[in-house]
């Protein structure tokens, strides 16, 4: 039977797509072409229609989130650290939100800090540095509070210099 | 459990290979109908994958007699001496594994 015209098959497929979305272009694309021969291959003795046959092969293969799951994994007794790059918006993060620049700095920290922790989580392991965005993200804060208080503390007391 | 298994699944396919090429679905069955190993055919490609990308095995397109041309993986040299590492390691693994937790009547009582 072709696979292609099975819609249990395409909704699989489909899935599987979507939730390789977090993957590498290229591995997300090997993917699917990977387990889309495999079903050919397994319902190729399979009539038409046979529903319990296509739904047993989908079964065997394991729910779509687990196969992606598997792929995004280091690779065993590898560490997640070896061969990957500490993600460079995370170091800016913090750079800028201690330079603070009355301000500027945090708010740059916040832009910076969200950005590298969402590039950092679709880099599937390749990257590191959640751990500096993340202390960006909480230093930017503080710094917009700082800010916030000082315009407080001046607006309450808008004679003091006079 | 699962780590373990997970560590040792990618040595079970290159020791798969150690005969010569295979294709992906066929890896794939007789790795999930192996007993014991408890894996989702699925999870095994994205395994291939970094085999591959490791290169520890190669690929290569072939026709087959019926239907599209499927991929073929075999062992590169880097896979062979892994492989032929993991054999070693594995076998005093094993054994020293299987003194610890396999009981014995202890001697001189």
């Amino acid at each position: 039977m072709n696979v292609h015209t099975d819609p249990l098959v395409d909704d699989y497929l489909r899935r599987l797509d979507a939730a390789a979305s977090t993957l590498p272009t290229d591995q997300r694309d090997e993917l699917v072409s990977e387990i889309r021969d495999h079903l050919q291959e397994a319902l190729s003795q399979t009539p038409p229609g046979d529903q319990a046959a296509v739904r047993n092969a989908l079964e065997r293969l394991g729910s779509p989130e687990e196969i992606v799951a598997a792929a995004a994994d280091p690779a065993p007794g590898q560490p997640a650290g070896v061969g990957s790059q500490v993600n460079v918006l995370a170091i800016a993060s913090v750079a800028v939100a201690v330079l603070w620049f009355a301000g500027f700095g945090a708010v740059l920290a916040l832009v910076f800090g969200y950005r590298a922790r969402r590039q950092i989580k679709d880099s599937a392991g390749t990257q590191t540095g959640s751990g500096l965005a993340t202390a960006g993200i909480i230093l930017g804060w503080i710094g917009i509070a700082i800010v916030v208080t000082a315009v407080i503390l001046i607006a309450l007391h808008p004679n003091k210099s006079q | 459990m699962s780590q373990l298994r997970k560590g040792t699944l990618e040595y079970c396919v290159l020791a798969l290979l150690r005969d010569g090429q295979r294709y992906g679905f066929e890896l794939v069955r007789t790795l999930s109908e192996t007993d014991g190993l408890l894996v989702s055919e699925g999870t095994i490609y994205p395994l291939l994958s970094r085999l591959r990308r490791d290169e520890l095995v190669s690929t290569s397109w072939q026709e087959s007699e019926a239907g599209p041309p499927r991929r073929y993986y075999q062992l590169t040299d880097a896979g062979k001496r892994a492989l032929a590492d993991f054999s070693d390691e594995w076998a005093r693994f094993r054994d020293a594994v299987d003194a610890l937790v396999t009981p014995q009547r202890r001697a001189g009582r």
